[in-house]
């Protein structure tokens, strides 16, 4: 890619720690994680659930009633965002993408349309929830939100998808093809997904996940939201950069052995260069095939600072790498190295440059 | 965008027609189709039994859509195994339904009480495919999973062809598959979208989509490198364009606006006059609000070139294989620029006024075909044309 700079000018976050920026920063400060037993309509067994989560006044309740989840999640990040920004996109949505990360998408409307299809045949089918079990549902009512008519890709890359998206509108704005890019990750918890990860053992029994216990994850569920822009344009419209981009790398591994994702996801971060960071955040999560990755580089860069793994406090696929990209931005000032580990496809590294918070 | 030249090095089909490219491609020319009553599916409630199915099960632990990307894969590698560095060797898929059989299954057993097998469906996921792909090529560098429902397939050669064009790859590969499934069977049909009869597009008498499987997978090079290995060039990739509607969740827009859009911007990048198109690989996928449309966006791009393009629809071959779909037209699109003949669209007897253009009316036609546009679009209005040229060795 190009070396045009690309800066962050709009952040916004629906997170199951709270509401607005400052919950999230405390959350992260205090490393308080937000694991609680989770509403039946969720599913059974813990997790971190946006239960204070309050779309009224952002999303018409005609539009409400139509929204899954995580498309309501998605709406407000985005929402926030652009208000953020100060980007009104109504008369350039042309110039605007959208790259939307997400495990979860379309999955939710899934179960909903199957489960009574599969009760009462034909007749159980509902015409209003189908459209939402693409995964690409949630771009599509963003469009209709905001006018944005520029082009679109939703990506599935499980841990890291919110990551792919990131490189994908850096790719379209280095590009010249738009002049910003919302950025999001999204996943929002429902009944099946709970129920297969319990199947699988890969939930943490004990209530709280610990990187390196081998114990397993805990599921989450949110949005963040980033507008990216390049730094040329963002200063032309007079915008603060929240922070800047400075590199984002992956490399995957042929084979599925965690040695093999641990070279890959070495290999990233050497591909940003040997520069020391200043913060760090990782994307432990309780599960050995990330957290063994994560505990490698660590091993190998004793001088590093510690990192916080935001997924032992929000929950795994709360954004689907989203979350950790989000911790980056809440960091005050110094360059903030990200690595995202993931089960599957590539791994990812990012650098990371906040403003200050006191900058106007 | 310009860079290096990106080239199409291999073409791997696996159709409801045949469990290869050029049996497909014969077959198409000939002016078969592949549907047929639906019988992978028990779904006996359903007024439309029709669909375009691949004569392939799934298997323990590999999904429908994993085993046929992966034929397709070794079709289009034909024998050749990359070397040099693992980390510039890209996988890009576009994914529909994927693994969603698996989790309607399990679904299925837990409704019943049964325990089912919750790990066979939490580790298919769309991505797993992609993953199996990158593991068969040794390949290290970048990969993504697209899910844009019907244009997934279309934008990950996009995404394909601009890290070739920008140099960080030396071979990507990049298609889609579809297998079908009950959660988008009942969905279309509840939307009264499926036609219990062959599909019809661009017909005045159209009625819905029949759905279909099968999988595409496109090897792509640099020029350069293509021509150092004495590889069969198929056709060149020149760019692509991607646009919104922001017009409705599941309809199209009735003037085709987005969808002109992403044509336009294909031919932009791809420095293609509109004089010089002499196909369109459409989406038709004969609903009614999509064929009208897409006609206009047609002509909103080419203006009066449009008089004198052929269009086709792989539809009326294979259904609509979804995820997969905007690969499959593609494909049609490259071995068209390679033969110069255009595959029918068929059973199209009474075309539509709205549908003006010359739509390649029920049997192939041979004619000079200098580039070619591809068009996919998908629920959220998503658009993504893409613009391909015929390889005259130069």
């Amino acid at each position: 890619m190009s070396e045009t700079r690309l800066v962050i000018t709009g952040l916004g976050l629906v997170l199951p720690c709270g509401d607005g920026l400052d919950a999230a920063r405390a959350s992260l400060a205090a490393e308080r994680a937000c694991f609680a037993d989770l509403p039946e309509a969720l599913g059974m067994g813990r997790g971190a659930a946006c239960t204070a989560f309050a779309p009224a006044g952002i999303i018409p309740p005609m539009q409400l009633r139509r929204l899954d989840r995580l498309s309501r999640f998605a709406w407000v990040a985005a929402h926030r965002a652009f208000e953020d920004a100060g980007l009104d996109t109504r008369s350039s949505g042309e110039r605007v993408a959208v790259c939307v990360g997400t495990m979860s998408g379309g999955s939710e409307a899934s179960e909903a349309f199957m489960r009574p299809y599969l009760q009462r045949g034909p007749e159980g089918a509902s015409p209003m929830v189908f459209p939402n079990t693409v995964a690409n549902a949630a771009s599509g009512h963003l469009a209709l939100a905001f006018g944005l008519k520029g082009p679109s890709a939703t990506f599935v890359d499980r841990e890291n998808a919110a990551f792919t998206a990131l490189e994908q509108a850096a790719r379209w704005l280095h590009s010249g093809q738009v002049e910003a890019a919302l950025v999001l990750g999204a996943d929002g918890l429902f009944p099946l997904l709970l129920d297969l990860c319990r199947g699988t053992r890969m939930l943490d029994r004990h209530g709280l996940p610990e990187a390196g216990s081998g114990r397993g994850f805990l599921p989450g569920e949110g949005a963040q939201a980033f507008l990216l822009e390049r730094a040329s344009d963002a200063a032309a419209r007079g915008a603060r950069p929240r922070a800047t981009l400075w590199g984002l790398a992956s490399r995957s591994a042929a084979e599925p052995s965690v040695e093999a994702r641990s070279r890959a996801l070495m290999a990233a971060v050497a591909a940003l260069g040997g520069a020391t960071p200043e913060h760090r955040v990782g994307g432990a999560s309780g599960l050995p095939r990330l957290d063994v990755p994560e505990a490698a580089l660590a091993a190998q860069h004793p001088h590093w600072p510690r990192a916080v793994h935001p997924k032992l406090l929000w929950g795994e696929f709360a954004g689907s790498g989203g979350q950790l990209l989000a911790a980056a931005l809440l960091r005050q000032g110094g360059r903030t190295l990200v690595t995202a580990p993931a089960s599957s496809g590539a791994q990812f590294a990012a650098l990371l440059e906040a403003a200050s918070l006191e900058t106007p | 965008m310009t860079g290096r030249r990106v080239v199409v090095t291999g073409l791997g089909v696996v159709s409801s027609l045949a469990p290869d490219r050029e049996g497909t491609w014969a077959a198409m020319l000939a002016g078969r189709d592949g549907l047929g009553p639906l019988t992978r599916l028990d779904l006996p409630l359903e007024p439309a039994q029709m669909a375009g199915q691949v004569p392939l099960d799934a298997r323990r632990h590999q999904t429908l859509c994993e085993r046929m990307a992966l034929l397709a894969l070794v079709e289009a590698l034909d024998g050749f195994h990359p070397g040099g560095d693992p980390g510039r060797l890209g996988v890009f898929q576009g994914a529909g339904t994927s693994g969603l059989p698996v989790a309607e299954a399990y679904l299925t057993e837990r409704l019943a009480g049964r325990r089912g097998r919750a790990a066979e469906a939490a580790y298919q996921s769309p991505c797993t495919v992609t993953d199996a792909l990158a593991r068969r090529l040794g390949a290290e560098g970048p990969r993504s999973t697209v899910m844009n429902a019907c244009s997934s397939s279309l934008l990950a050669l996009g995404q394909a062809y601009e890290r070739l064009a920008a140099g960080e790859l030396d071979l990507a590969v990049a298609g889609g598959a579809e297998s079908l499934c009950r959660t988008t069977y009942a969905g279309f049909s509840c939307l009264k979208a499926v036609d219990p009869k062959k599909c019809r597009p661009f017909s005045r008498d159209r009625a819905g989509l029949n759905l279909g499987e099968g999988a595409v997978q496109v090897l792509l090079e640099p020029l350069d490198l293509a021509r150092a290995r004495g590889a069969t060039i198929f056709a060149e990739v020149l760019g692509y364009g991607a646009s919104m509607d922001a017009h409705h969740p599941t309809a199209p827009h009735p003037e085709g606006e987005g969808a002109a859009r992403a044509l336009t911007m294909a031919l932009r990048l791809g420095g293609l006059d509109p004089a010089s198109v002499d196909l369109v690989s459409a989406h038709g996928t004969a609903t009614p609000a999509n064929d009208g449309a897409e006609c206009l966006a047609i002509r909103r791009a080419l203006g009066t070139a449009a008089d004198s393009v052929s269009v086709t629809s792989t539809k009326s071959q294979f259904g609509h294989t979804l995820g997969a779909a905007g690969a499959f037209g593609a494909a049609a699109a490259i071995l068209a620029l390679r033969d110069q003949v255009v595959s029918p669209t068929l059973r199209l007897e009474d075309p539509d006024p709205a549908c003006d253009l010359d739509c390649t009316a029920r049997v192939a036609r041979e004619r000079q075909i200098r580039a070619a546009l591809v068009n996919a679009f998908a629920f959220g209005g998503n658009n993504v044309s893409l613009a391909l040229r015929r390889w005259e060795g130069r």
